[in-house]
């Protein structure tokens, strides 16, 4: 048999083992009913919920904030984040949240927003009228 | 907008010429296309008039246009003009001038032209050096610039209902762009104000990564522009040589541009190291590794003809995941995913057409001349140099392609959202775990890939007895070798798993096969130098990652949390330091001793002091000097800069990663002073109050305070009280001086705070007037003396001592024919003597007299009359009415501390063979290219 033919059959082994392999890493984004049900890490994504109050302490613990988020079905959940508050946190429109829920709680360790970018933002800030 | 307003103050030539060149660079671009085009088909003789001709000076006219757009640009940005939406955008007042480039390249217009720019430096290069394959290599380059350009054209095409906004002009003005009612004024250029540079962006390595990289990615055009050339013109071979030329440079400097982005994110933007497979991080590093598969199928092709379709293939692909990779970055469509994308700006259906414009191009030459390649008869023999070669070149195919498919799982998720609108997308759930567990045997297979194949020959059949002996000898010394090592690094560094021993075990047979090589071969066959370099360098560069990445740990582990207790005392990597508290964690005493506001930095002062953990004696101190940015404005903390002590061995990380609420925002500052509950006590000196658990004496009033907040305020007056606050046993007690000062008739407050006792003291405004009574309500008494002569007032014996010509008191500002002198007046009271200076000023013939202060006694004194003929001098004195020596002060308590910061400190060992190892690799690729280049017949 040629070699060429034998390097094609071991790529494409490999390639198989890796697209099946490398599905298990992936999911959907996870509500907080769903993150419930699985076992082990998931990411939820949703909207900070502004009604309830964000509380980072640094003077007593600074590796802790928390915050409640609004899954996609419209769940609010407190989430603990064993990380110090990210700048501008409050200004979030959507947030990404990676954890696992524990007795109705989410505890997430990592984080990621997204923020109102410059460009979007077609309001045109003037300082002499402020 | 409103036409007829005039507006004042704006300057529209830039604008106007940028906007031509803009428009000339897109229409001489594609004049070149055409011309070089033509040349290809029926090239003239008589040169002036030849198509290639008209092609240069498309091309030339193309370039100098870009450099006008550019010089344009950099123009009104140097002259704040902001009228113009990108100046508006991107610059401000207070922004230095060494930021203006990070200004320039932060936007997606200065970004296009940057490579733009570099397209067109490179492109005559290849006028220069191309000969033969000029026409048909710039036909192809200008075809992927005329793309680009149009970019920036930002011209309306309408198609019946259809509108669609092509590019993005970077010379429009902001009232082209935003509809505001402030257009209605003529003069609204006045109150405009620019946006500035993001703080993050405002670092050296934001003037350096981007023109690299850029250079990088302009460069992988080239490799893939010669390959389409030779298929184009049907001369298959002939472009191989300077294939691999242009291969080498784009391989070396976009392999240095990624490190640049690397050593960025590992040194200024906390991201927590040098890689975090991001989105944006990939798809700059796939086009690599498929360029370096493209430069050995190259080479195996130049050396045997062999691999010439794959060579094609592999720099065309490079060359589109370039172009992919820009589509990614700056469609917004790794949104969620990314922690550093550009944001959309309604290119995305461009964007989209040049990926696929450019993957048209290749592939349709491909089905058209790949069947006119010279094919082999036999097939390459497993000994020779060139099958293990293209091994190599297609397992990093695949490296790529793996990392691609996953980080492009955003765009699959939206193309399958196109026919399924319910589909909710899907995510990589742990990133870091899934790319690394392919890559690392990917690795494997590089080092010992790299390790063997630089010691086999092309074009081999077959070998004797005697060879085949010889290499599984040298083999299995290596084998040894590396063994040993392995061994050694493991009592340094733990690898947790046996995969992570096999690749370490790897790499150093890297090491030792091609440092044999280097020491046995290399003065013989100096060519190889680059690729040796190269190769020793990927493996250093992997120990280098396996003893950061594995071994990686935190100093700042909560020094109290019982790891088996809870899970989460695991994450927790910051610990709280109050200043000048010392506080012990994983060997290193830490003390934050203090920190110091320069512009817009913050920068702490961080000792470490590390300890031996048998003797207990410190044997090591050195400080680090992490920094926060405050943002344009000063009202809140924007970024934050790390700080890294180096050792040869290790790297120790500082970051400064959280502080005090009322530090790092004006607005919670103001919310937590809002809400502290002050109860007010008035005493005098002397007096104790007692509040819940504390007790507090007055110890003095002043009026010559020396708080530095105070000293530095230059204020005209000043009141501060030195008040001494107990816990109620009596263990602690510390001074305070709360201050209330007067500056250009407004009263300032200066607090005074004790963290320990969660205390707020300040000064009340109404104690001010008890002590000085405003000029209005004097009542100035008048004396008449002669020079050396007393006289009481009240308490005190005033003696005018004499005068003085040299005037030196803020509120006197001298004229031109004034007449001042300086009263020497001499006061003495119970326990003090004062010299005061009145001053007497004769300005256009009229006396006015500006008078001196003693705020202890609160004397005034003017000097408002001098008769020279009978040298008699008239004062006038007051005092002011302090009828209570009492002091109206407002206590807060349980006040949360402002005196500490949260500290993160990792140590990352091996890092700096990472650093090594990977410039390596890019050296050695630039080392071929210098060696190629020099030599004529390479």
């Amino acid at each position: 048999m040629k070699k060429t033919y034998i390097l094609g059959v071991i790529a494409i082994a490999a390639a198989i083992v890796i697209i099946l392999n490398g599905a298990k890493d992936v999911s959907t984004y996870a509500t907080f009913a769903d993150a419930a049900k699985i076992e082990g890490s998931v990411k939820v994504t949703g909207e900070l919920n502004l009604d309830e109050e964000i509380i980072f302490k640094p003077e007593i613990d600074p590796n802790v904030f928390t915050f409640h988020m609004i899954d996609s079905d419209g769940v609010s959940r407190k989430v603990v984040m064993n990380k110090p508050k990210p700048q501008d946190f409050e200004r979030s429109e959507s947030v990404v949240v990676t954890g696992e829920m524990r007795n109705n709680e989410f505890v997430a360790n990592e984080i990621l927003m997204k923020c109102p970018s410059k460009y979007k933002d077609d309001e045109i800030r003037i300082r002499a009228e402020l | 907008m409103n036409e007829n307003i005039q507006y004042i103050g704006e300057t529209l030539w830039p604008g106007q010429i940028g906007h031509f060149f803009i428009i000339l660079s897109f229409i001489s671009i594609l004049f070149s296309i055409f011309s070089y085009w033509r040349d290809t088909k029926d090239p003239l003789t008589e040169p002036v008039r030849s198509w290639k001709f008209l092609g240069r000076v498309g091309f030339m006219t193309h370039a100098l246009s870009v450099f006008g757009i550019i010089g344009i640009l950099f123009y009104v940005m140097s002259q704040l003009m902001y009228e113009y939406s990108y100046v508006f955008d991107h610059c401000s007042d207070d922004l230095p001038m060494k930021y203006i480039f990070s200004a320039f390249w932060e936007g997606q217009e200065g970004s296009f032209l940057l490579w733009m720019f570099w397209h067109s430096i490179l492109g005559f290069v290849v006028l220069k050096t191309g000969k033969k394959w000029e026409s048909s290599v710039m036909m192809f380059v200008g075809i992927i610039e005329a793309i680009i350009a149009s970019m920036l054209l930002g011209v309306y095409v309408e198609l019946g209902d259809w509108i669609y906004k092509m590019g993005s002009n970077p010379t429009l003005l902001v009232r082209d762009i935003f509809d505001a009612p402030i257009f209605q004024q003529a003069d609204y250029l006045s109150s405009l104000k620019g946006d500035g540079l993001n703080p993050l962006l405002q670092n050296y390595w934001m003037t350096i990564h981007p023109p690299t990289l850029f250079l990088g990615f302009a460069a992988c055009t080239f490799p893939a522009a010669y390959a389409a050339a030779g298929f184009y013109t049907k001369d298959f071979k002939g472009w191989l040589t300077p294939g691999l030329k242009w291969g080498l440079f784009a391989g070396g400097i976009l392999g240095i541009g990624i490190l640049m982005g690397a050593a960025w994110a590992y040194e200024a933007l906390t991201f927590g190291g040098y890689w975090a497979w991001d989105p944006v991080e990939n798809m700059s590093l796939v086009p690599w590794i498929v360029m370096v598969a493209a430069i050995h199928t190259n080479l195996i092709a130049k050396s045997t003809g062999r691999a010439i379709k794959s060579t094609f293939i592999y720099y065309s692909l490079s060359f589109i995941l370039i172009l992919y990779s820009t589509y990614l970055t700056r469609s917004g469509i790794l949104g969620d995913t990314s922690a550093h994308a550009f944001t959309e700006m309604g290119l995305e259906p461009q964007l989209i057409f040049m990926v696929a414009f450019s993957a048209l191009v290749p592939i349709i030459l491909y089905i058209l001349r790949a069947g006119k390649v010279e094919v082999h008869k036999t097939e390459e023999s497993i000994y020779s140099r060139e099958f293990w070669m293209f091994v190599g070149a297609l397992v990093l195919l695949f490296s790529g392609l793996i990392i691609a498919a996953s980080t492009s799982l955003p765009v699959m998720n939206a193309i399958i959202s196109i026919f399924n609108p319910e589909f909710e997308g899907t995510v990589i759930k742990d990133p870091i775990p899934h790319f690394n567990k392919f890559q690392i045997w990917v690795s494997v297979l590089v080092t010992i890939l790299s390790a063997k194949t630089i010691h086999l020959r092309y074009k081999t059949k077959e070998w004797n007895t005697n060879q085949k002996k010889s290499f599984v000898i040298k083999t299995l010394i290596y084998a040894a070798i590396a063994g040993v090592l392995t061994f050694v690094t493991s009592l340094f560094i733990d690898f947790y798993h046996w995969k992570y021993v096999l690749l370490t075990a790897c790499a150093f047979f890297t090491i030792i096969a091609n440092s044999h090589y280097l020491v046995s071969s290399i003065g013989r066959n100096l060519k190889m130098a680059g690729s040796v370099v190269s190769h020793l360098g990927f493996a250093i560069m992997i120990i280098g990652t396996i003893a950061s990445g594995l071994n990686e740990y935190t100093i700042t582990n909560m020094p109290f949390a019982m790891r088996e207790l809870v899970k989460e005392d695991n994450l927790k990597t910051v610990v709280n330091l109050i200043k000048n508290e010392k506080l012990f964690t994983k060997g290193y005493w830490l003390t934050y001793e203090g920190d110091t506001i320069i512009d817009k930095t913050r920068t702490f002062d961080i000792k470490f002091e590390r300890e031996n953990p048998t003797t207990k004696v410190i044997e090591e101190t050195f400080h680090v000097y992490p920094n926060v940015l405050f943002s344009n404005d000063m009202t809140k903390v924007a970024a934050t800069n790390p700080d890294t002590k180096h050792y040869i061995e290790k790297d120790i990380f500082v970051t400064v990663a959280s502080l005090p609420a009322s530090q790092i925002d004006i607005e919670l500052a103001k919310e937590e002073e809002d809400s502290l509950k002050y109860i007010q006590y008035n005493l005098s000196v002397g007096d104790t109050i007692f509040t819940k658990d504390k007790f507090g004496i007055l110890e003095y009033l002043t009026f010559d305070p020396k708080n530095e907040d105070f000293l530095k305020s230059e204020s005209d007056l000043g009141l501060g009280l030195g008040i001494r606050f107990y816990d109620l046993d009596k263990e602690f007690n510390e001074l305070i001086e709360p201050i209330v000062a007067l500056k250009e008739n407004l009263l300032y407050q200066y607090p005074g705070q004790i963290n320990a006792l969660g205390l707020k003291v300040k000064l009340n405004d109404k104690t001010f007037d008890n002590f000085f009574t405003p000029e209005d309500e004097l009542q100035y008494e008048k004396f008449n003396v002669k020079q050396n002569k007393s006289f009481d007032y009240g308490d005190l014996k005033i003696t005018l001592l004499g005068f003085d010509s040299e005037i030196s008191n803020p509120n006197y500002k001298k004229e031109e024919d004034d007449i001042a002198i300086k009263g020497l007046i001499k006061v003495e009271g119970d326990g003090f003597t004062h010299v005061l200076n009145p001053i007497y000023v004769i300005r256009n013939s009229r006396p006015f007299s500006i008078k001196d202060y003693l705020p202890s006694v609160g004397l005034h004194l003017r000097l408002s009359q001098i008769d020279p003929q009978t040298e008699t001098f008239t004062m006038q004195l007051a005092m002011d009415e302090r009828t209570s020596q009492e002091v109206i002060i407002d206590v807060a308590e349980d006040v949360t501390r402002t005196d500490f910061l949260g500290l993160e400190a990792k140590v990352f060992p091996g890092i700096n063979m990472f650093w090594v190892g990977a410039s390596m690799m890019m050296m050695g690729m630039l080392l071929a290219f210098f060696y190629r280049i020099k030599q004529k017949y390479a």
